[in-house]
């Protein structure tokens, strides 16, 4: 009886070295993701900028306004509702004239697109396991904060198949 | 970069990973990366510089196709030394779920790792019950592409996690330019069906008796058949009425393949189910052949929803040879599909493809992040070839351990 129970300790000890184990190299996984995805981000908004001030002729003021405010609102650090200001740059970068849309803002939309998807899919599964019942009732990383999913529209859902539009 | 390639089957058997990864590799190396490729095979000496050997992959027959196995110490061992001398900037894998070479450097390897998934089967209850057996190794994932559409959804729904879709690529160049096959030269309209012709799936019956009608309307029609299968077992098939009409060509190597695509005046896919994505289709219209292919899912996304080749109902045998049946006798019609083919076909070229895959390595492997390592590293180096078993991940179960 005694034997049994020492095992099942023994077991449960192991078992919960493992799922720990797990859980820091997921909180490793989103935290790598998440300075490469602010990265990424913050690449495109000084792109967006630099194109809002050397075109700001062909753009016209309105719209040259918009796109400067759009990266400056992006770029400014976590205040606010980040993800309301990158998708309102998003979309602007998105509706520029084709000759102002240099193949360089193209690839840090992409990129952004792809760091967006593997942050995302880090936080999955954090939250996959931690909603777990097993690290739930051990309470396992309980007190940290749960990783939140960062939504905005970076257009790459729409052409999948052949990759983005515009490269290549 | 410094990228290490991980190819779960034997690299010696033909296939479509094999060949993904042996054509990225190639793709990579022209970009100015170094590449080392650790794979399974069933012979040491057949493996290209390059390429580090991870003992043998034992095929084991799944869902109509083949999927192999390779769980041992040994296979462990290699693989924690590859890792070891490789200094990877990024290790990437290829189909990680099922036991194999791949798994075990999910398991093993500490740092940057990259999968692509190619499985796509419409069966996958094996899957969804061996996902969350493996889904702490596939956790370390930091950076998932499928190959498809379809891969990317069973990704989603059994392994739990998305993926970035980066489809297979083609050396467009290859299959565009070349001679013609002797063999496959014929006097009357042929028609080319390529692939393993035993299994069921790839739907050479649909095709054979589609070719029935075909050969009453137009009496010198062939129908050209490559890859491997048991002869006979296609003969009973084809049966005496329409053995005249039918070539059986055999195996064919690469260049011949392309030789073979270039050669037929139709190139068709009659396959029934589970094609991951048909890079088969993307090389017949690199090779200028006009396709007719099964409506499948990745099919109509590869032909552009029939504007870059035909689509006909999968099984219907009637639709395909009225379908096969006026293209043969269009010549116009063939060349504007060759045409349209071969536009398509430039979106799939390895040279547009890999640089995309270098971003997803970029995105998870930023500079100065630091090499791969295995875990263990703190060992002794491994003797060439271990007996004692050795320590693999501590939390690995026992069961799984043993080969």
């Amino acid at each position: 009886m005694l034997l049994a129970l020492a095992v099942l300790v023994v077991l449960l000890l192991a078992w919960a070295a493992f799922t720990l184990t797990r859980l820091r190299r997921l909180a490793g996984r989103v935290d790598r993701a998440w300075v490469t995805l602010e990265g990424t981000l913050a690449r495109r908004a000084e792109l967006a900028d630099a194109v809002a001030r050397e075109h700001a002729d062909e753009l016209g003021p309105l719209r040259a306004d918009a796109l400067r405010s759009a990266a400056a609102a992006a770029r400014r650090p976590s205040g606010g509702d980040r993800e309301v200001a990158e998708n309102a740059l998003g979309r602007l970068v998105r509706e520029l004239p084709e000759p102002l849309r240099a193949p360089e803002l193209d690839d840090a939309g992409w990129r952004v697109g792809l760091a967006r998807r593997f942050y995302n899919d880090a936080v999955r599964d954090t939250r996959a396991l931690r909603r777990r019942p097993g690290p739930r009732t051990l309470r396992l990383h309980a007190r940290r904060p749960m990783p939140r999913f960062f939504d905005i529209d970076d257009g790459l859902d729409a052409v999948v198949g052949t990759g983005p539009a515009g490269r290549g | 970069m410094r990228v290490g390639l991980v190819c779960p089957y034997n690299w010696d058997v033909p296939g479509g990973v094999q060949y993904h990864v042996r054509d990225l590799a190639e793709t990579l190396r022209g970009m100015g990366h170094e590449v080392d490729v650790l794979t399974p095979a069933e012979q040491e000496e057949s493996l290209p510089p390059g390429a580090t050997w991870a003992g043998r992959a034992i095929p084991i027959p799944y869902n109509g196709s083949m999927a192999s196995w390779q769980f041992g110490v040994l296979s462990a061992a290699r693989t924690r030394r590859w890792l070891r001398e490789g200094h990877f900037d990024v290790v990437h894998v290829h189909e990680p779920a099922p036991p194999s070479v791949a798994l075990l450097v999910c398991m093993i390897a500490d740092g940057p790792i990259v999968a692509t998934f190619h499985a796509a089967s419409v069966r996958s209850k094996v899957l969804a019950a061996w996902g969350p057996v493996v889904r702490p190794w596939l956790e370390r994932i930091a950076g998932r592409i499928a190959v498809s559409d379809f891969a990317r959804r069973l990704q989603v729904e059994h392994v739990g996690g998305d993926a970035v879709v980066i489809p297979n690529g083609v050396q467009v160049a290859a299959f565009a330019e070349g001679p013609r096959l002797p063999a496959a030269e014929h006097d009357g309209p042929t028609v080319g069906f390529l692939g393993r012709y035993d299994e069921p799936r790839k739907g050479l019956p649909v095709l054979l008796e589609a070719m029935r009608s075909v050969v009453r309307e137009l009496p010198g029609a062939r129908l050209l058949v490559a890859g491997r299968g048991d002869p006979d077992e296609l003969r009973a098939l084809v049966g005496p009425d329409l053995e005249p009409a039918v070539v059986l060509l055999g195996e064919l190597d690469e260049a011949d393949k392309a030789a073979f695509l270039r050669t037929v005046d139709v190139y068709c896919a009659p396959n029934l189910m589970g094609e991951s994505f048909g890079v088969v289709l993307v090389e017949a219209m690199a090779a200028g052949a006009p396709v007719v292919a099964a409506d499948l899912d990745a099919f109509a996304r590869v032909l552009a929803d029939g504007d870059a080749g035909v689509l006909v109902r999968r099984g219907d045998a009637t639709a395909l040879a009225r379908v096969l049946v006026d293209l043969l006798g269009d010549p116009d019609r063939r060349a504007q599909l060759t045409a349209a083919g071969h536009d398509r076909a430039q979106d799939f070229d390895w040279g547009t493809l890999a640089a995309r895959i270098v971003d997803v390595y970029e995105t998870v492997a930023p500079p100065g992040g630091g090499e791969v390592t295995a875990h263990g590293a703190d060992e002794d180096p491994l003797p060439a070839e271990p007996t004692a078993p050795t320590r693999m991940d501590g939390f690995l179960p026992r069961w799984l351990r043993r080969s």
